[in-house]
């Protein structure tokens, strides 16, 4: 049974009925034997798929069970853009209403973590269709802050 | 000594006290705001108060609350960590006020050293060489000029009333001078409601080293040496080492600069662990920035190079004890890197990673330290500051302390977070870090050239086998195909288990 697993942006086949040698030896710590090489590789469930840490590298993995596949979902609907959280925090500022019209790159909603505050940017230009966002408000990543139409 | 003493802090700076205290027999009593309930150094102590809602503000900056929690639970002193009270003068005094000893300076001093311009006219007064510059405001050209003259270009225009980066231009020759001050005043004008601006000479390419300093109340006060402190992002220190590499060619600055830091604290009468700190220049001139009237996030590289505890030191200092130590017992051997490890994600501009630690695998063996404040399963909050343990290795010398750093950074595994670990990585390995060509500006032009990984064939087949492997083991009620698996051998095992 063959897998297309995709790794970073690049396609990878795997072939599961000719696996190299892995021992899941702790939870979600893999020690993998590769042609006399040990490696130590670590996966964590992210957004988008799955996180794996290997020879010091972090590669963003998504291997779906072609047997189950969910129907693809669009991120969001045609001609709208959903812009999401890319990181856990709290609301501190929305600087776009319903109906304002956004450039590129303009900053519409600032989120703080840790101390760090980082002004999350319109992808495109467009207008604000409905803000989801509140100052003063937490979001968990890739929850919806705003949703911008496409002009 | 005491018996029990309360700690005003949280993460890795509170576990690091708790063990302290447990070394000597002493009672801990942590604190908790909501979202640190679970934290690491609430399971450790002894006893715990919780003090409020999860902003820090609302907790850990509570000096009302945290000295209830401290009468609450009969504790006879309050040590304070760094950050959050540790450099409130405010809090020091409360703490002596309500009969309960602080772990640290007294007021005074927090009041004198800490002021930057009270400390810059202390060591002027003292002999302690200060970066040169105006003590009066020089907003108007004429003044401008003039002073610019004396210092020599280059000059860095600063605001008077602020800080931050607002209102700082440097200023290279006498034909900018005059729009820099213009512009500077304005900024300055718009963001500190003050338009005066001081001039600096600008020291190109500094090294920011500072002098650890300790002192009991019978008037011994000694220096433990240097650390040096270049690798700073956004003003915030990433990694700090002894000996400064700077000592391969000025042996002599450890004495000089440590003679300069003590002559100071004692000018200000000033007891327990504080740090002073300088910049210094590539031919070994060092001048006095500020004082420190704490104990630093980075005292373990100080403490693994000489052999003594700086936090049994404060302990027995603030308990009114002698420290039992004169200069001339103090030794280094060695040498000791320390990698501070925060939730961050160098891949995208160091923004921070809050989140749940999904797998945690430490390092160990010969020469390494690490101080931590996290565990497998926690959730690392979004209200804090983004250090999650400090990695410290002692080696023989410095090449050592690289390879030994680089090998506990790879031992080293943190997943549901995003981390520095790469970063590290990378950095330890960079020609010009190894080399030891260090100054304050390093890690902006690191990051400019930090190397990008090409993919890996190999590397890239083995993590989607995982995930595949992974996905496959992890979906609900699927039964597993024999077939798919490696290993008989595991299969059977994991069958013999279930039973």
């Amino acid at each position: 049974m063959k897998w297309h697993v995709t790794v970073d942006t690049r396609v990878v086949e795997v072939d599961l009925t000719a696996l190299p040698d892995l021992q899941e030896v702790e939870p979600g710590v893999y020690s993998a034997l590769l042609e006399g090489r040990s490696y130590q590789i670590r996966i964590a469930h992210v957004r988008g798929g799955h996180a794996v840490d290997i020879a010091g590298q972090r590669l963003l993995v998504d291997a779906t069970d072609p047997h189950r596949a969910p129907p693809r979902r669009r991120h969001g609907q045609e001609g709208r853009t959903n812009i999401t959280a890319s990181m856990p925090g709290k609301v501190i500022r929305v600087l776009a209403n319903a109906g304002d019209a956004v450039k590129a790159g303009q900053g519409v909603v600032v989120v703080e973590a840790m101390k760090m505050q980082n002004e999350v940017k319109a992808p495109h230009a467009g207008r604000v269709a409905a803000v989801r966002a509140i100052a003063g408000g937490t979001v968990a990543a890739g929850d919806v802050l705003m949703t911008i139409d496409h002009e | 000594m005491f018996r029990k003493v309360l700690i005003a802090n949280r993460g890795e700076i509170a576990v690091r006290l708790i063990r302290a205290l447990r070394e000597l027999g002493i009672g801990s009593v942590a604190v908790y705001s909501d979202a640190d309930r679970k934290a690491l150094h609430v399971r450790l102590a002894d006893e715990a108060a919780h003090v409020g809602a999860s902003p820090a503000s609302e907790s850990y900056l509570r000096l009302d609350r945290i000295l209830d929690a401290a009468r609450g639970h009969g504790a006879d002193a309050i040590h304070p960590g760094y950050g959050f009270l540790s450099e409130n003068a405010e809090f020091a005094a409360a703490c002596a006020d309500q009969g309960f000893v602080f772990v640290g300076p007294s007021a005074q001093a927090i009041r004198s050293l800490g002021s930057k311009t009270e400390a810059r006219r202390l060591a002027k007064q003292v002999g302690v060489p200060v970066v040169p510059g105006t003590e009066e405001p020089a907003t108007h050209i004429d003044d401008a000029r003039r002073v610019a003259r004396q210092l020599g270009y280059p000059v860095m225009l600063k605001a008077a009333a602020g800080g931050g980066g607002k209102g700082m231009r440097r200023v290279d020759s006498e034909q900018e001078l005059e729009s820099a001050v213009r512009d500077a005043a304005s900024e300055a004008q718009r963001a500190f409601g003050s338009d005066e601006i001081y001039l600096e000479k600008l020291i190109v390419n500094p090294r920011h080293i500072e002098i650890q300093l300790i002192g009991d109340t019978h008037g011994n006060i000694i220096h433990l040496g240097e650390r040096e402190c270049s690798m700073q992002r956004r003003h915030q220190k990433v990694l700090e080492e002894c000996p400064s590499p700077l000592l391969s060619e000025k042996p002599e600055l450890r004495e000089q600069m440590g003679e300069a830091a003590v002559k100071l604290a004692r000018a200000a009468g000033y007891v327990n662990a504080g740090t002073a700190e300088f910049l210094a220049d590539a031919n070994g001139r060092f001048y006095f920035l500020e004082m420190n009237t704490r104990l630093q996030v980075e005292h373990p590289v100080t403490e693994v190079v000489t052999g003594r505890d700086l936090v049994h030191l404060q302990l027995r200092a603030a308990a009114g004890e002698p420290l039992g130590i004169r200069q001339s017992d103090v030794r280094w051997r060695g040498a000791a890197i320390e990698c501070r490890i925060y939730a961050e994600d160098p891949d995208h501009g160091f923004f921070p990673s809050p989140g749940r630690i999904v797998q945690l695998t430490e390092p160990a063996g010969p020469g390494v330290r690490l101080d931590s404040g996290v565990y497998q399963g926690w959730d690392v909050p979004l209200d804090y500051d983004p250090l999650l343990a400090k990695l410290t290795v002692h080696a023989p010398e410095r090449t050592a302390a690289i390879a030994r750093t680089l090998r506990a950074i790879e031992e080293y595994a943190i997943t549901g977070v995003t981390t520095n670990l790469t970063f590290f990585r990378d950095l330890l390995r960079d020609e010009a870090f190894v080399a030891g060509h260090l100054h304050t500006g390093f890690l902006d032009e690191f990051m400019a050239r930090r190397p990008r990984h090409p993919p890996d064939s190999r590397l890239d087949h083995l993590a989607a086998a995982v995930a595949a492997v992974h996905t496959l083991d992890t979906a609900p009620s699927r039964v597993e195909p024999a077939s798919v698996r490696s290993s008989c051998w595991l299969h059977e095992g994991r069958r013999f288990m279930l039973r």
